[in-house]
């Protein structure tokens, strides 16, 4: 019999040991106790986190439509070039084989990667073209992790057509992101930036769908789990009427400025130009540092629209203003006459009229067709700035027009209130006196003064003008003209006083054959005329010209603004542009009028 | 030769236990390999366990006191081999500690472990004193810590970490005074700590302090694993229905998160039902030591139930996101040639002791 070892203590020491052995277990056991059913849902959370990933599905954006349903502004197909890294089985070669193929940088494509999120695939190319496509299917098998997507793309096939106020879209900014108006967009997303685009962006867009997909570690889809269609964008049926916009863009011939056309009953825009312009083409695919920079350092401001964004001084065109407030308030009558001498002498100023020989005897009829400033300042001098102010504003003036466009300006009516807040110095009589003829610190948008000429011409209501005449089917309800309650005398004076302008004054080349057009001539002061004097052949001082017009003069149809940039007299550089216009509107030939045996001196 | 006495006292709870738990990770292998280049993996796993069942039964046949009397032959055996690893032996994933036995790799480190087990127990079993010192295990402790730092050269930490449970298991139960056992305890947790760690495995560390700093890198695995087990809930997501495993967001699912793959699949009872399977296992590990018929029996079970019961605890708090990602399979579970014959070995060794604990 073998004599056993003392075990005694390691017996009693393994009681330690297993004590240890089961306390560890059982810390193991609480953990998971803890982990699985305590904050289970937690992780379950995060699991069905990690599995899924939303895609959104881009609606595409709603198209424009002129008013004959022409197309102004649509989606085409475009091919985007993307790379998804984790396909690539050797990436670096990959890239280079890609930057061959579609002859870009190979460091642009690197860069690219390098910045782009875990898992998404980069977009190497925009709107890559059919060429390179073809190019990269037939490499197919070398370039594994290459694919293209086919997205809608912005398209404007008028090009810088309307390009005001049809807009562009491009990337949504980080300031915009904070808005309330884009809740639920993320970076990345494609937005209205200017004109209707922007104006009727949330309309435009429709209703993005999603996917969602069961994707594995390597973020590569799986399967799908759920899928939402996408709702396009409804189109827009704009007021515009392609053939007149293309006419009014040739009528501008590459000179700044801006014309509008409405319907003088409805407030319907047929036709915006803003030059010079750009092609909003160009911001669809992100834009190019270069072409940006080209634009907003341009002194010609392309970007700016004109029609509701440039504030000139009325000039002359105002003298509608101050002959309906003159008429209105019997400070004149038709038949009143005030003698013009060349110039007015009052506040111990001498105010001039542009014919230094002077008018002579003068009527409102007369005054108007001519003209004749000293009439004027003697009608600014009885009414007083107050009510000059009051029918300014009553016409619209100093007040947006409340056009569907964003960012409209409202130009000034001056006033003893206004310089008194503004300025601290109290009113001059002799501001009246230049306000009466446009000048001083009166300024307007050319849409501004399109709605005066309409309200004379629809007998005295003012309309509210738009460009969206229904969305998606869908007529918008505008708000009806409001009418000024002037006396239906006043306007008949004030109308003929403007068919004279056209038939034997100022405005003759905008004389149409048998179409009657009445119109106003203006020329826009842009700095003081003692600088004018001293060097007259700088175009930077040279006044813009006016031409405001309706016609027919008895049934109108159309009223017009047009402003061109340092044309000197409105009647020599404005009138013109409004002939071919209207020309163009009546379905008339082109050819300029000649001259009525009347002279073209203005005092505009 | 074996007493047919000797089959009868075979402990076939724990034997059963040690199988079900094979068959358990087999099955979950099986789960997580189910797609892609290694589907039909948990086959090959198969193969490997019954030919560590056939090397565990021939290993029977030896009495553990013969191993033992060789166990400083055995030690030199492994330092040489151990250091042919190191120099010799291709480059794995940035490690050395494989050799190639035909086309299977063998990781020597594993099987280095059984070879300081036989060792530390024949070692303190000649010790004939009531308690012992600091300065008596001074020796031996550089022995096998000498192991240790050869593995660890690999580098290969886990495996060497785990060597010191196992010496200080032993010399505890060899009468080691407390209070050196206390100083023991301090002075490996600070070495645990950052003397010999690489710049990736501090990374490891630094990020399972805050995992946020780098979800993709070495906190990724503690993440994703955390997600796995907790997502599982009580009941699981069902046998190959486990989004973490099935899409690839485990890492090494199939080896040293096998655990994370069950968790998720299976829940909290599949958990709490292989943690009763394993304390089975380490208890019974544990009694043989008690029954053992003399100190050289029972320093080897201790031994062996140490190293099992430091690897398991590891895995699954490693699993479970407590402690820093570490290479250091599931014993019995993982999938791995020389991890599962390793196992087997080490049970064939319990049972070795416990079958001869009436013998002479």
């Amino acid at each position: 019999m073998r004599i056993y070892e003392d075990l005694r203590v390691v017996q009693t020491r393994l009681g330690v040991l297993q004590s240890v052995a089961v306390g560890l277990l059982a810390l193991l056991g609480i953990q998971f106790w803890n982990l699985q059913v305590v904050r289970g849902k937690y992780f379950k959370l995060l699991a069905d986190n990690n599995r899924s990933r939303s895609v959104a599905l881009a609606a595409p954006r709603g198209a424009l439509l002129d008013r004959g349903g022409r197309v102004l502004v649509e989606n085409r197909p475009s091919f985007n070039v993307l790379l998804t890294p984790e396909h690539a089985d050797d990436l670096d070669a990959e890239v280079a084989r890609l930057a061959r193929t579609l002859e870009i940088g190979e460091a642009q494509i690197r860069e690219r990667v390098a910045r782009r999120a875990l898992f998404r695939p980069v977009v190497v190319k925009t709107d890559a073209t059919i060429a390179e496509v073809a190019a990269l299917e037939a490499r197919r098998l070398e370039l594994p992790a290459v694919s293209v997507e086919v997205v809608p793309l912005r398209s404007y096939p008028l090009a810088a057509a309307a390009a005001h106020a049809l807009g562009r879209v491009g990337e949504i900014s980080d300031r915009q992101l904070q808005l309330p108006e884009f809740e639920g967009l993320g970076p990345g997303a494609l937005v209205g930036q200017a004109g209707l685009e922007s104006q009727y962006n949330r309309n435009l867009m429709g209703t993005d769908g999603y996917r969602r997909v069961i994707v594995n570690s390597r973020g590569l889809e799986v399967n799908e789990a759920q899928r939402r269609a996408p709702v396009d964008g409804p189109a827009l049926t704009l007021t515009l009427d392609s053939r007149l916009q293309a006419a009014m863009d040739r009528a501008f011939a590459g000179r700044a400025g801006s014309a509008v056309a409405l319907d003088p009953e409805t407030g319907e825009i047929l036709a915006m130009t803003s030059t010079p312009a750009y092609d909003p083409n160009e911001f669809t695919t992100g834009i190019e540092p270069a072409v940006w920079a080209r634009l907003t350092s341009n002194p010609g401001t392309p970007l700016m629209n004109r029609v509701i964004q440039g504030t000139y001084a009325p000039g002359s065109t105002f003298k509608i203003v101050m002959a309906t407030a003159g008429l209105e308030e019997r400070v004149i009558t038709p038949e009143t006459t005030f003698y013009c001498p060349g110039y007015l002498s009052v506040y111990n100023t001498v105010f001039r009229c542009a014919k230094a020989s002077g008018h002579g005897v003068m009527d409102v009829h007369h005054a108007i067709a001519q003209s004749c400033n000293v009439f004027f300042y003697n009608v600014g001098i009885r009414l007083e700035i107050s009510r000059i102010a009051a029918y300014a504003k009553r016409l619209g003036l100093g007040a947006v027009t409340g056009i569907d466009l964003p960012h409209e300006v409202s130009g000034l009516i001056p006033s003893p209130e206004w310089k008194m807040r503004v300025l601290k110095t109290p009113w001059y009589g002799g501001e009246t006196v230049s306000v009466a003829i446009g000048q001083g610190q009166v300024s307007a948008t050319p849409l501004q003064m399109a709605r005066v000429a309409a309200a004379i011409a629809n007998g005295g209501k003012l309309v509210r003008p738009h460009l969206v005449k229904s969305v998606g089917g869908e007529a918008q309800s505008i708000d009806a003209p409001r009418d000024l309650g002037l006396k239906p005398e006043t306007l008949a004076i004030v109308k003929s006083g403007m068919k004279a302008v056209v038939a034997e004054g100022t405005g003759w080349r905008a004389r149409l054959p048998g179409v009657e057009v009445a119109g106003k001539t203006g020329s826009a002061q842009v700095v003081a005329k003692s600088r004018l004097e001293k060097t007259p052949t700088a175009t930077a001082i040279i006044p813009h010209g006016w031409f405001v017009a309706f016609a027919p003069a008895d049934h109108p149809r159309i009223a017009l603004a047009v402003l061109v940039e340092h044309a000197g007299s409105g009647g020599e550089g404005a009138a013109p542009v409004a002939h071919d216009i209207l020309a163009a509107f009546f379905g008339l030939g082109g050819e300029a009028p000649g001259a009525p045996g009347v002279t073209d001196t203005e005092a505009e | 030769m074996i007493d047919r006495r000797l089959v009868f006292n075979l402990d076939w709870v724990f034997l059963g236990a040690v199988l079900l738990l094979a068959g358990i990770g087999v099955a979950t292998i099986g789960s997580a390999t189910q797609s892609g280049r290694l589907s039909g993996l948990y086959l090959k796993q198969i193969y490997i366990i019954g030919l560590g069942l056939l090397a565990m039964l021939v290993s029977l046949v030896i009495d553990y006191r013969r191993l033992a009397d060789r166990a400083i032959v055995i030690y030199v055996a492994s330092v040489l081999v151990l250091l042919y690893v190191l120099r010799f032996s291709p480059l794995i994933a940035g490690t050395r500690r494989w050799i190639l036995v035909g086309s299977f790799q063998l990781q020597p480190s594993e099987f280095v472990k059984l070879a300081a087990a036989l060792f530390v127990a024949k070692v303190f079993a000649e010790s004939r004193h009531e308690t012992i010192g600091l300065r008596d295990i001074a020796g031996p402790g550089a022995a096998v810590g000498f192991l240790a730092f050869l593995i660890a050269r690999g580098p290969d930490l886990g495996t060497a970490a785990c060597l010191a449970p196992l010496f200080l298991s032993v010399a505890f139960l060899a009468g080691l005074r407390m209070r050196a056992v206390a100083i023991l305890l301090v002075v490996m947790l600070l070495v645990a700590g950052f003397a010999c760690l690489k710049d990736y495995q501090k990374t490891r560390i630094y990020t399972f302090l805050d995992p946020s700093l780098d979800p993709q890198g070495a906190g990724y695995q503690k993440i994703q694993s955390q997600i796995a087990v907790g997502s599982g809930g009580l009941l699981g997501r069902g046998y190959k229905q486990g989004s973490q495993a099935q899409l690839g967001y485990l890492p090494a699912r199939h080896t040293d998160f096998i655990f994370s793959v069950l968790a998720e699949e299976m829940g909290f009872l599949g958990v709490v039902t292989v943690l009763a399977l394993y304390l089975l296992v380490i208890w019974r590990m544990l009694e043989t030591a008690l029954l053992a018929r003399d100190r050289v029996g029972a320093f080897l079970a201790a031994a062996i139930a140490a190293t099992f019961t430091f690897q398991v605890v590891y895995n699954m708090a490693m699993v479970a996101g407590l402690v820093p990602v570490k290479g250091l399979p599931l014993p019995l579970m993982s999938y791995g040639g020389s991890s599962i014959l390793s196992s087997l070995l080490a049970v064939g060794l319990i049972l070795n002791v416990r079958m001869r604990r009436f013998a002479n």
